[in-house]
């Protein structure tokens, strides 16, 4: 509901840019350029009117379908923009929409694309009503009688569709939005949804609650630095454009404390969205407790999103003070892989596992990140692809895994699953060989991609933390994978449901995608590669 | 009063919503500092637009206020949710994940 | 200074003939107490009886107090907008009628699903 708001602020916030004292002329809104978030919100707007008049019964088809054919026609509109010629004319590495608020290039159509295609899967696995994760009454306490009567009537919040639609949108602008104030208000689209489909699981009620909380307090937390951040650059150049920032930072060097404690408290906001240590600690707990379907989500299109966002702010607004953020950000990127890995072998969770896993995949992309050029560009979009469709195929491998009372989450729930049910199991095995980055799938040529990067921009030392973080977390990918196939099966064990054509269809599309890359990702990686070429409008 | 004094102010008001976060124990409060620390930003902002003589950054104080507004909800109804299922809106007994 | 000395003596003209008045009022006027006098006034409607030892105030209010937040804050986009109306023109008219139906579209919302009811 809150989100209704987003796209009309943002053109009601280029109605006031203008409104300086002496002329004031509308800013060009390019429509088309604008389509591929205009539509996805659309959709969402359209998903609140369905929640109020239409009939019950009626509601979830309609929102079904309403977000599938809103996200399929955002990618179709995405892949026309990048294929325009009037965009990219004369080699233009792009377009700023809005006055210059929102950055329409390839790097940030790139990832759109990919947040769009991940969130398409992870709506599927919402959509999957059959062993629904989601509450039938968010309003009644857990165990009361008008949850009960919920549950037994099949009930279930529609308002889910809306909710992740608004979510998406938020994540397709936080990475194109080329002002820090459309960044910020990008950020809370994104996560004031987020927060919300957190606490809605069904099961273990209290669980879900805590980590909405946890999420909900950690993240205004962070989004408040975020904005003072904002705040100090823009007292630093008076301006909250990523350009002039830039700018300002190539001539002016007299107010540097201003620039400086801009960059820390932005840089803070950002990697507290990717989850990076020390800024991680939400996320294992927000995985664990929020309904699976979110947590794909989460894990995959936020994480992509904010790394989009991470990397314009600073490629474009930083670009110029690489030897000052870069030592900060590569201990930061050290910790991340390093306590990612080695935390996640005490994990008994499965879901806090692929947390933890997720964090240290984090710092991985960091590598990256860090490469400062078109090859690390490249190379983090690749690995952000890659690890995004791995992820969002194993979490719907974990719906189908399941005990009477919900998910086996429980690790040792696992135990000798190999044996029970050999084609679900080796799937999700698979998938953890993708996390470790084993040869012959896309975690491997992920790796492979942004190390060489690192390695080619002088990063020697940290592609050999990565190299040993990475061996680190192989071990209990293969754990786990010892774990389904060579242990005794658990009595009375969790059942193997199985996948209809929604959760059929994101671990089919995981897996293929995983092996695809694996194998011939010549495709992706020269998309990827064209993507970075010209690196983001400034 | 030079609008660096404002600054300086929305800095010690940043920290000390910051430290309320940190310390106090009801959910409510620790929200409510979260609001101090945004209302902060906006004193900033409104000190910065002063310096540097634009609009920018009133602009910006008006999204931060219609944000915060919209944030406020969203952890009233988490709170609420939470207050109806423990009767209780204390940090400390939200402990179930752990490790 | 000059320019606020008239602020100055209207805002002690007016405190001077308030404090008069209700000095005076004790002074003279009749005392005639009755229940309806001493309870606390709440807009004109019957006091909500407070619950015992200061308990706990219906959680009907917060939901109400949240959804006025999130409508009554959408105003403050409308003012900076009717300052500058006729500069912008059209444009700012088409943008501000799409900013205001989304907020209806909310606003449908909360009323079909019965937020606005008070029971």
């Amino acid at each position: 509901m809150t989100g209704t708001a987003a796209p009309a602020a943002l053109a009601a916030h280029a109605t006031l840019a203008a409104s300086a004292p002496g002329a004031i002329s509308a800013p060009p809104i390019e429509y088309s350029q604008l389509g591929p978030m205009l539509v996805v919100f659309g959709a969402a707007i359209v998903g609140v009117l369905v929640e109020a008049f239409a009939p019950r019964p009626a509601r979830r088809g309609t929102q079904l379908a309403l977000s599938l054919g809103g996200l399929a026609a955002a990618f179709v509109w995405t892949v026309v923009i990048a294929a325009s010629r009037q965009v990219f004319a004369n080699g233009s590495p792009g377009h700023t929409a809005i006055g210059g608020a929102v950055g329409v290039d390839r790097p940030t159509l790139f990832i759109q694309g990919t947040i769009v295609v991940l969130a398409f899967i992870s709506v599927l696995l919402i959509g999957d009503t059959r062993f629904s994760p989601f509450v039938a009454q968010a309003a009644a306490p857990p165990g009361a009688t008008a949850e009960q009567e919920g549950l037994a009537a099949g009930a279930m919040h529609t308002e889910i569709f809306p909710l992740t639609l608004f979510a998406v949108g938020g994540m397709m602008l936080f990475p194109a939005a080329n002002d820090l104030l459309t960044m910020f208000v990008a950020l809370e689209v994104l996560s004031l949804p987020l927060y919300l489909l957190c606490g809605l699981a069904r099961r273990r009620r209290l669980l879900s609650h805590e980590a909405a909380m946890k999420y909900f307090l950690l993240g205004a937390f962070s989004s408040a630095f975020f904005l003072f951040g904002i705040a100090m650059l823009y007292g630093f150049s008076g301006s909250v454009s990523l350009a002039a920032i830039a700018s300002t930072a190539a001539s002016n060097t007299s107010n540097s404390t201003l620039l400086f404690a801009g960059i820390a408290l932005t840089g803070l906001g950002l990697l507290f969205k990717i989850g990076a240590v020390p800024f991680h600690s939400w996320k294992p707990d927000v995985y664990q407790g929020a309904p699976t379907p979110v947590t794909a989500l989460m894990a995959s299109c936020t994480v992509v999103s904010a790394f989009g966002a991470l990397l314009r702010v600073f490629y474009v607004a930083f670009g110029n003070l690489t030897w000052d953020w870069r030592p900060a950000l590569w201990v930061i990127a050290v910790l991340t892989m390093v306590v990612g890995a080695v935390i996640a072998i005490t994990q008994t969770d499965v879901k806090r596992l692929l947390a933890y896993s997720s964090i240290a995949h984090a710092g991985f992309v960091l590598t990256g990140v860090l490469a400062v050029s078109t090859a690390g560009l490249s190379s983090a979009l690749f690995y952000l692809v890659a690890y995004g469709f791995t992820t969002v195929g194993a979490f719907a491998v974990i719906t189908l895994v399941r005990d009477p009372g919900g998910e086996a989450d429980h690790l040792s729930r696992w135990a000798g699953l190999g044996r029970r049910s050999p084609v679900v199991a080796g799937i999700f095995a698979f998938f953890l060989l993708a996390f470790a980055g084993i040869p012959l799938t896309s975690g491997f040529t992920g790796k492979f991609a942004v190390f060489q990067a690192a390695i080619a921009s002088g990063e020697t030392a940290l592609v050999i933390v990565g190299v040993l973080s990475s061996a680190i977390a192989a071990f209990f990918y293969v754990r786990v994978i010892v774990l389904m196939f060579f242990s005794d099966p658990v009595p009375d064990g969790p059942e193997v449901v199985l996948p209809n054509v929604f959760s059929g269809t994101a671990v089919g599309v995981g897996a293929a995608v995983t092996l695809l890359l694996g194998i011939a990702p010549q495709p992706v990686l020269s998309l990827a590669s064209h993507a970075a070429n010209q690196l983001f409008v400034g | 009063m030079s609008p660096v004094h404002y600054v300086a102010l929305s800095v010690i008001l940043f920290m000390i919503g910051g430290v309320g976060v940190l310390v106090r124990r009801n959910a409510i409060v620790v929200f409510m500092c979260v609001e101090l620390m945004l209302n902060a930003c906006n004193l900033a902002f409104v000190a910065f637009a002063r310096v540097h003589d634009n609009l920018d950054g009133q602009v910006i104080a008006f999204f931060v206020m219609v944000v915060a507004a919209a944030e406020v909800v969203v952890g009233l109804a988490i709170l609420m949710a939470i207050y109806r299922a423990r009767r209780s809106a204390s940090v400390d007994d939200a402990s179930l994940l752990k490790y | 200074m000059r320019l606020y000395l008239p602020i100055f003596i209207l805002a002690l003209l007016g405190f001077g003939f308030a404090s008069f008045s209700v000095f005076m009022g004790t002074r003279l006027g009749p005392k005639r107490w009755n229940r309806a006098k001493l309870e606390s006034y709440e807009s004109g409607i019957e006091p909500t009886p407070h619950p015992p030892g200061g308990g706990r105030i219906p959680v009907k209010y917060y939901v109400t107090a949240m959804l006025f937040i999130v409508f009554d804050i959408e105003i403050i986009f409308l003012y900076p907008w009717a300052v500058t109306f006729n500069k912008l023109g059209a444009f700012g008219l088409v943008e501000m009628v799409t900013f205001v139906i989304t907020v209806l579209v909310a606003y449908a919302y909360v009323w079909r699903r019965g937020g606005l009811e008070w029971d």
